[in-house]
């Protein structure tokens, strides 16, 4: 089974707020080809995501997952084909697309509190709202007791915790995340998927994740899209039905939960 | 606290060793005769500085103000090129292999040319002490700015960072440490270059007291200079390490 979302073309809102919201997809991509050279990285990239909706990408290491993230940032060119951030072509980074990447971002000369408020600096946030803003996601993502610490002086999930908050700190409505958790062990991560799961269920962002942990998939998205490599195409697409609001202990014992694992896993075996 | 008798332990051994090698020296020479012109005993030098030190005090005020002012302006030359070498792929292809090359020239034989065109006072030593601090501190800038972490410039074109944004907020601290790193390299150089300068010809200086001192045989006033050298360049030296505590993320990775 080979299926793309069909994408909706830009529309005025129906039921949404009428007049922030005129587009129903806030990320669309149409046939979309990036190559390195002769190297084909991404080819007919085809999805979209509606607004407020969360999707994670799954796919093998080096089948383009990173390259697709940074193309909707607006960070790299692409060949051809389009992608849009609410109905308008990326040509740049947008104030309101919010990025985590792979590797924590963190400046190792200032205390978290000045990295998480980084973002800020630069779009020149004034400097109450700032401060106010550091001081909830600080409280938001348990932070506010190593906010004059130093990024070293952290361990991975604090600093990569932190790293979810320099993106958080502008209020994006889009939040792009670039494997977030994997450097981080087990444990840690299903933790910082809770973490995750509650501020989603809070500010209800539009998300793109990507990730190579099936569980993490199913338990946070509304959807889920394969990729395979050489070159990278999107390859089965999964509609996670799973109830929410979605907690650690029943959402993770549901069966249906294990069939989605499973069924993913299967998935991921044939496409890898 | 076992940090205290152990560091106690340390610096008496410092302290025992110098003054067994000072003792060494004082009752050495004697006992072998050696004569006072080829290595005279430290007391002697002592109190040759000592009957000099008006002398000594200006001619080494003289000299640290060549080297300071050769030494700022590496910096500010250095840092300046090492910046334009960075932003311009333009200067990369051309300007950095002319200083590659000319890095690899012995500056001490600059010398003479620096006195037939700066002259045989201040400037001529000025020259030297930059021509010697100049190559490490280009160096180290440039290396300081090309390691920028990747992954932080693409976070500061995510968040559309301007380019002063990025060079102060981002470039600048990543490329202190780098920087630090060649000061430590330029400075004891500069003063190498200095004396070197002073020593081909001058009027002034403790490169020309040594030079005045060899001519008439006071082998214990040119050892008084060259101690007095060392001391200078070890405090120039402090001054730097001390600065560098302030860019304590050298090395860190998060
Ligand atoms: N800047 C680049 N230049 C050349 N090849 C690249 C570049 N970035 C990524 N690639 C290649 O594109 C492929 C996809 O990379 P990436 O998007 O990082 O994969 P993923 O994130 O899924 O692991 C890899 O084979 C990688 O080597
Ligand atoms: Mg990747």
């Amino acid at each position: 089974m080979v299926s793309t979302a069909t994408a909706e073309a830009p529309q005025s809102g129906k039921g949404l707020s009428p007049a922030a919201e005129p587009a129903v997809n806030h990320i669309e991509a149409h046939g979309l080809n990036k190559t390195f050279g002769s190297f084909k990285a991404l080819e007919d990239i085809d999805f979209a995501i509606r607004n407020q909706e969360f999707v994670s990408v799954l796919g093998p290491s080096g089948c383009g997952k990173s390259t697709l993230l940074r193309i909707v940032a607006g960070l790299i060119p692409y060949e051809s084909g389009s992608a849009t951030i609410k109905g308008e072509m990326v040509r740049a980074p947008r104030p309101d697309v919010g990025v985590v990447f792979q590797t924590n971002n963190m400046l190792p000369w200032l205390t978290v509190r000045r990295n998480v408020e980084l973002g800020a600096r630069i779009r020149n946030m004034p400097a109450d709202a700032r401060d106010a803003a550091v001081d909830k996601i600080l409280d938001v993502l348990s932070l506010t007791k190593f906010a004059d610490a130093h990024p070293h002086q952290l361990s991975g999930g604090m600093r990569q915790r932190a790293s979810i908050g320099q993106a958080l700190v502008l209020d994006p409505q889009i939040l792009l995340m670039d494997e977030p958790f994997g450097a981080l062990d087990a444990l840690t991560r299903d933790k910082l998927n809770v973490e995750l799961l509650r501020i989603w269920q809070e500010s209800r962002k539009t998300v793109m994740l990507i990730t190579h942990s099936i569980a993490e998939a199913v338990f946070l998205s509304d959807r889920v899209l394969v990729m395979a490599d050489r070159p990278g195409k999107i390859v089965e697409e999964v509609t996670i039905d799973l109830p929410r609001p979605r907690n650690a202990a029943t959402t993770r014992a549901m069966p249906k939960f294990g069939e989605y694992v499973a069924y993913l896993g299967k998935v991921m075996g044939v496409a890898s | 606290m076992p940090g205290v008798s152990s560091r106690l332990a340390a610096y008496s051994q410092v302290v025992l060793f110098f003054g067994a090698f000072l003792l060494f020296w004082e009752y050495g020479v004697r006992y072998f005769e050696v004569k006072s012109y080829i290595l005279p005993p430290i007391s002697a030098i002592a109190v040759a500085v000592w009957e000099a030190r008006s002398e000594i005090f200006e001619n080494s005020m003289y000299t640290l103000a060549e080297v300071l002012i050769g030494f700022g302006a590496a910096v500010v030359v250095g840092v300046m090129l090492g910046m334009v070498v960075y932003v311009s792929p333009f200067a990369q292809r051309t300007i950095y292999p002319l200083v590659t090359a000319l890095q690899t020239t012995p500056k001490s034989a600059l010398a003479p040319l620096m006195i037939v065109w700066f002259g045989y006072g201040f400037i001529s030593k000025v020259a030297m002490a930059f021509l010697f601090a100049f190559f490490p501190i280009v160096v180290a800038t440039l290396g300081g700015f090309a390691g920028t972490a990747k992954n932080l410039e693409e976070h500061f074109r995510a968040l559309n960072a301007g380019p002063w944004r990025t060079f102060t907020t981002l470039r600048l601290p990543s490329a202190l440490p780098s920087f630090i790193d060649g000061c430590r390299v330029a400075m004891p150089l500069a003063m190498i270059g200095a004396i070197i300068g002073e020593l081909v010809g001058s009027e002034r200086g403790l490169g020309n007291l040594i030079m005045l001192g060899t001519a008439s045989t006071r082998t214990d006033l040119v050892f008084g200079c060259i101690i007095v050298i060392t001391l200078i360049s070890l405090a120039l030296y402090a001054l730097i390490e001390f600065a560098a505590k302030s860019v304590w993320w050298r090395g860190i990775q998060v």
